[in-house]
């Protein structure tokens, strides 16, 4: 199977009030895809970052990053622009929705800067929306939503360019149990349409619900690599 | 992006700061509205100033005098040689000497007129090209031409010989071909005083045939009569030996040259005008006055530019997080970048079409009030008021240029703001509370 994401030897320093702080620390990773990978670790650990590095939203200090054979260690700013916009989806903890904008507008964002027409835009993100079942709060604004409901949003956003990755950064997180467990079935259903996902837990039984691989990431480095409970 | 997109996500952004947008547009709307009053001042009266100017004379005409009685020039009075002197001057078409007729009334039946025959060459004041409504020129000595205002402008006499008073209601005189009484007083001179403490005023009279009337041209021509030079110099009792003109019209081949021929007529001591020269001196006024109320309405804007800047900034910091959303759903540096350069084009084209509606109710307000003044002055002087065009004109350039340069001056204010809201790290952006 091909892989979606090839990561050799990942550094990412940040500079923080003058002094290096080495994030992540020569990271290899390779994700088929169509796989499901839970990156666990305790806050600090740098599972955040690397997920920000596939992403598009960060650059790596050293190492290359291949996502779907695209390079993105020399990108500039405009060519990351149309790598987020066409690879991947974000779902953020807070989800990340602006506040102004309706359910619909939300999703239809990604495709706005993607230029596509009024028709399709309204068309896709209509299907998107009923894919997470928010068929009936389309023109509601993210006040008016409940956390899953925002959530769910946030992942008909997400998946509304059809990208080959998503990434979900504790999706759960701010979230009761039973809700998060609704987001992690959604998520799991993205992922039967062929796609491969990203997410970040420090909780371990959503890993091992969820994951078709867990890794633990621990000072920026990867201590354990396992197979998850669906594997 | 779409220009449909991109419109949306400006506009329902600005939707969000309504009072924040008024504010910010009302300084472009000051701003806007203080450079199209004073540019449209300046249209204004330059416009009526050249109306005006017109009844001085025609464009090509220069009007010269003795130059007694200005401060530095000794009077010189006007000869022959000097009207041969002029006459050679590079440039110069005719010259029309003339000789006023100071007199007492003109009288046609029981109406009386007021205005002072000029005695004139006719041969030199066909030149000038005066059209002729009715008639010719006169041929002999007792024939007159009539400027256009006379034949309206009799008025009745009184018993005491008094004038009854502008606006004594006479109707325009059907006068071609009909008689007038011309009277002209000539007071003694020094040496008959000294000859003959007593001596008197003796009074001249003869009668003028209406021979034409001429077609309105300036306000001097439109006033005056005209006779043969020689008919005057007789009224006037004039020696012939010492004949001297009280002004002379130099007629020059074109408008180009009228300031250099005033120009040499001044330095040989003279005093020159023409309405060419007077426009040119309003103009420099005009022009003075325009840049500084240019400069006024110019600090206006720059301060309303720093308020664009200023509430740009604000509301990019507020929307920190959102810039990061954006980023991370695929938006482009660029494309940020022209949300916020949109945003900041549409409070300045706000602004512009405010600034134009407040300074059009403005200069139409002021308009009437001008227009109001002159018809009260008009009324208690008894002189009609001509048709005054409007002290502010808003023509349709100016209209659109003030939009226009609103709108640019939003977008400039923009772009350091929007630069910055661009190369924000997504990242950072995200994290921002």
């Amino acid at each position: 199977m091909a892989s979606a994401v090839e990561v050799f030897g990942l550094t990412r320093e940040y500079i923080m009030g003058g002094e290096a702080l080495t994030v992540l620390r020569g990271v290899d990773l390779t994700i088929p895809r169509g796989e499901i990978v839970c990156v666990m670790g305790p806050s600090g650990s740098g599972k955040s970052t690397l997920l920000n590095i596939v992403g598009g939203l960060d650059r790596p200090t050293s190492g290359s990053v291949v996502i779907e054979g695209e390079d993105l260690a020399g990108m500039d700013d405009e060519r990351l622009a149309t790598y987020r916009r066409r690879q991947v989806g974000f779902v953020f903890q807070s989800f990340n929705l602006i506040p102004t904008m309706t359910a619909r507008r939300n999703v239809e964002l990604p495709l706005v800067f993607a230029g596509a027409s009024p028709e399709e835009r309204a068309e896709r993100a209509a299907a998107a929306l009923a894919s997470v079942g928010l068929a009936h709060r389309i023109d509601h604004r993210p006040t008016e939503l409940s956390g899953g409901e925002q959530q769910r949003v946030a992942i008909a956003r997400a998946v509304v360019n059809e990208p080959a990755i998503m990434l979900a950064d504790e999706p759960t997180g701010n979230l009761d149990t039973r809700t998060g467990l609704e987001i992690l079935e959604l998520m799991r259903e993205m992922n039967a349409a062929g796609r491969t996902l990203l997410i970040t837990t420090h909780d371990r039984a959503i890993a091992e619900s969820v994951a078709d691989r867990i890794i633990t990431i621990v000072d920026g480095s990867i201590e354990n690599i396992e197979q998850g409970g669906t594997a | 992006m779409r220009f449909r997109d991109l419109a949306f996500l400006v506009v329902s952004n600005l939707r969000r700061m309504k009072l924040r947008l008024a504010l910010t547009s009302l300084g472009v709307v000051i701003g806007t509205s203080a450079i199209v009053l004073m540019v449209s001042l300046g249209i204004g009266l330059q416009a009526n100033l050249t109306a005006e100017l017109g009844d001085l004379g025609a464009a090509t005409h220069i009007t010269v005098m003795g130059g007694g009685g200005m401060p530095g020039v000794e009077f010189t009075s006007l000869n022959d040689e000097i009207v041969d002197e002029i006459a050679a001057i590079e440039h110069v078409e005719a010259v029309l000497p003339s000789v006023p007729v100071y007199l007492d009334k003109i009288e046609y039946k029981k109406y009386v007129l007021y205005s002072m025959p000029y005695g004139v060459n006719m041969e030199d004041f066909a030149k000038f090209g005066y059209e002729i409504e009715e008639g010719r020129l006169p041929r002999n000595d007792s024939e007159i031409l009539l400027g256009a205002m006379l034949p309206a402008s009799f008025s009745v006499a009184s018993e005491d010989g008094m004038m009854m008073g502008p606006g004594s209601t006479v109707p325009e005189l059907d006068l071609l071909g009909r008689r007038l009484e011309v009277a002209t007083s000539i007071y003694p001179t020094e040496q008959e005083i000294e000859a003959d403490p007593n001596a008197q005023p003796r009074q001249n009279k003869q009668k003028f045939t209406v021979v034409g009337i001429l077609a309105p041209s300036d306000m001097m021509t439109d006033q005056s009569a005209y006779i043969s030079m020689d008919a005057a110099l007789d009224m006037n009792d004039t020696d012939r030996r010492k004949v001297t003109y009280e002004q002379l019209i130099v007629k020059a081949d074109s408008v180009d040259s009228v300031t250099d021929i005033e120009k040499t007529i001044m330095d040989r001591g003279l005093y020159a005008y023409s309405s060419q020269s007077m426009l040119e001196s309003l103009k420099s006024v005009f022009l003075i006055i325009q840049g500084v109320l240019g400069a006024l309405g110019g600090i206006a804007m720059l301060v309303a530019a720093l308020g664009i800047a200023n509430t740009m900034t604000m509301s990019i910091y507020e929307r920190t997080r959102e810039i990061g959303i954006m980023k991370a759903v695929g938006a482009s540096n660029r494309q940020i970048k022209r949300v916020f350069l949109g945003e900041a084009a549409i409070i300045g084209v706000l602004g512009g079409i405010g600034g134009l509606l407040f300074s059009g109710a403005g200069a139409a307000l002021a308009n009437l009030f001008v227009k109001a003044m002159l018809a009260s002055q008009a009324t208690s002087t008894g002189v009609a008021s001509s048709d005054t065009a409007s002290f502010f004109q808003i023509p349709v350039w100016l209209a659109i240029f003030a939009i226009v340069f609103a709108a640019g001056i939003g977008l400039l204010s923009g772009v350091l703001p929007a630069v910055r809201a661009a190369n924000l790290d997504p990242l950072t952006a995200l994290r921002h509370e």
